[in-house]
């Protein structure tokens, strides 16, 4: 019986020494933790901001609307339709290179036909 | 002696004074007439900013010193269309009612001199009373330096007229000269004699825009080419055909990227045709299907609406499409349907803008007027105007290509590179009936039954000619395509076609039949 009672004051005893270390272990590497950060900056303002009032199809009105799209539809057509340089890809009368027709020679047709000798 | 202060002010004044025009309140009658000012209507034909006037402080020589006008009635410069260099002269009609004077005639002969050594397009807004009286025999000279530049330029540089007000007398032959006559519906009209003399010599009473508005030149003349409702839509108009337009004739024309897909297939196509061959169609929708969306400006629309020309675009290129009518008189060329191809053939070929041709013609126009009015001269003008074009040229034949009218319409020797033809094309020399009746007289005379006789002989014929194949056997035809993919066929071929160099004959000119 002795030999128990012994035998549980150890342990107890050795438990409770093992826990107080593992305790104050905690507590010093909390106060490391603590002192070898930056102070800390102030918490930011986390409320979300107001929505800018943006003007949605919603809020015009079936006429505004169908105004704004034909106008844009008619805007691009017309760009089309005079071949305005956002459409073009041929640039007639550049500066800046040979027309086509230069370059690939076709000008000899406004030219005089030359027989051969 | 003026100081440099001074010698500014002066030019300022001046300047201000050319501003002017005719005053406020001849500016307030011309706007009252609809019409707006010379100054106004190149603000709205020009990119912003880009006109630079010259010859603004001309002035006649004749007159009060306190009445000469700067400019004297007419404004003259360059300027851009959509970024594209162009030469420009707008009469001033609140000036002297923009009558043509010596000094008119040489600013706009500075820019037609300028315009053909630059190479680009010029652009007049006609709208003046006619010749200045005071100034006699010099301003009708004036005219005539005027023509002579017109003809120097023409098949060289774009010539486009707006006719926005009057245009009376001499002065209508310089638009005449020009390629293209775009006239304002409300407001414009051209007459060599007035209806006060047509009163005087026939005691018939019209209106001006009875004797020469719009609706007479634009549907019984032919003079003009276009017409639009008023000054601004006539300058849109401008703006759109110049874009189908070189700046020379040694350039091409404008190319956009191409916004409709170039192998589109148009099943439509296939059942366009209807099986009943003296059933019409509109060629309006044909072209329309096969060419770039909204992309057809047609021209001399109401004029011989027999025949259908115009530009359009094939994946961003500009083209020149003739077509027959098959809706009006079953597309039977006549004499006014003839000059009308002829020009535009003409137009196209001195712009480097290839040619598609739709056939679809029972042939020319049988009648006795027609023969007395001279429809062989001007039939011929078409042969001419084909086998003269060295620019590429594809023909489709749609339906009917029967005698003359067939080798007319960019026949194969006529140098028409690609003939093309759909399954329901009928090329033969004439009509079913018309040869089997000089074909099978003797048969038919004799026969019990001639009726039932001819509809066999009919039958016959009609199976053995009236298809594209016979003409594809003895290579008149390149090939017989399926209706739908004329587009992609027609696209394909222009850019194989791109580089085609053709010459003729070293000449003066040719003899065009006239």
């Amino acid at each position: 019986m002795n030999d128990f009672s012994f035998g549980l004051t150890i342990t107890v005893t050795g438990m409770s020494l093992v826990f107080s270390v593992l305790a104050l272990l905690w507590g010093i590497l909390n106060l490391l933790i603590r002192f070898d950060q930056p102070a800390a900056a102030e918490s930011p303002d986390l409320t979300p901001e107001p929505e800018p009032e943006v003007t949605t199809a919603g809020s015009l009105s079936a006429e505004e609307l169908a105004a704004i799209t034909i106008a844009v539809r008619l805007h691009a057509a017309t760009l089309r339709q005079e071949a305005a340089p956002t459409v073009r890809s041929y640039w007639p009368g550049s500066l800046l290179f040979a027309s086509r027709w230069v370059a690939a020679g076709r000008t000899r047709q406004n030219q005089s036909w030359q027989r051969r000798r | 002696m003026e100081t440099p202060e001074e010698q500014l002010a002066t030019l300022f004044r001046l300047r201000e004074r050319a501003l002017q025009g005719g005053g406020p309140e001849r500016v307030a009658q011309q706007h009252a007439r609809g019409k707006l000012t010379a100054r106004e209507r190149l603000a709205l034909l020009l990119d912003p900013n880009s006109f630079q006037e010259i010859g603004a402080l001309a002035s006649s020589p004749l007159g009060d010193e306190d009445q000469r006008v700067p400019g004297d009635g007419i404004v003259t410069g360059f300027g851009k269309i959509n970024g594209r260099r162009v030469a420009v002269f707008a009469q001033d009609f609140t000036v002297m009612g923009g009558s043509f004077s010596a000094v008119q005639a040489n600013k706009i002969c500075r820019m037609q001199d300028l315009a053909i050594e630059s190479g680009i397009p010029i652009i007049g807004l006609n709208d003046s009373g006619g010749a200045r009286i005071q100034e006699g025999v010099r301003s009708l000279a004036a005219y005539g330096e005027v023509f002579v530049r017109n003809v120097m330029a023409s098949g060289v540089v774009p010539q486009i007229s707006a006719i926005l007000g009057p245009c009376a007398g001499g002065a209508v032959y310089s638009p005449a000269l020009t390629d293209f006559v775009i006239m304002s519906e409300s407001t414009g009209y051209m007459f060599l004699t007035g209806p006060d003399v047509i009163k005087a010599v026939s005691g018939r009473e019209l209106s001006t825009q009875e004797l020469g508005g719009a609706a007479v030149h634009c549907v019984r003349s032919g003079v003009a080419h276009l017409s639009a409702a008023d000054d601004r839509a006539v300058i849109e108009l401008i703006k759109r055909l110049l874009s189908y337009l070189p700046q020379n004739n040694n350039e091409d024309p404008p190319q956009i990227m191409p916004y409709d897909r170039a192998d589109r297939i148009e099943p439509a196509l296939n059942s366009l045709v209807p099986a009943d061959e003296r059933q019409g169609y509109d060629i309006h929708t044909l072209i329309n299907l096969i060419c770039d969306y909204d992309s057809f400006l047609e021209i001399q629309p109401l004029f011989a609406p027999n025949a259908v020309v115009g530009f359009a675009r094939l994946d961003g290129y500009a083209v020149g499409i003739v077509a027959n009518q098959p809706a009006v008189m079953a597309g039977a060329l006549d004499i006014d349907a003839s000059d009308k191809i002829a020009r535009f053939v003409r137009i196209c070929d001195a712009f480097n803008i290839p040619l598609i041709t739709f056939v679809d013609t029972p042939g020319f126009l049988p009648g006795v007027e027609q023969e007395y009015g001279g429809v062989i001269r001007h039939g011929a003008k078409i042969i001419y105007a084909y086998s003269e074009a060295t620019v590429p040229k594809i023909s489709v034949v749609v339906r009917k290509a029967i005698g003359g009218a067939y080798v007319a319409m960019s026949s194969k020797q006529l140098r028409c590179d690609l003939n093309f033809a759909w399954p329901s094309a009928q090329i033969a020399v004439m009509g079913a009936e018309g040869a089997v009746r000089i074909l099978r007289r003797e048969e038919l005379r004799t026969a019990e039954n001639p009726a039932q006789l001819m509809e066999q002989f009919i039958a016959d014929y009609r199976r053995r000619y009236f298809n594209p194949y016979h003409a594809a056997d003895l290579g008149q035809i390149d090939e017989v395509i399926e209706p739908a993919e004329t587009r992609p066929r027609l696209i394909r071929a222009l850019e194989i076609l791109r580089t085609k160099v053709q010459q003729n004959p070293p000449r003066k000119h040719g003899l065009y039949p006239s």
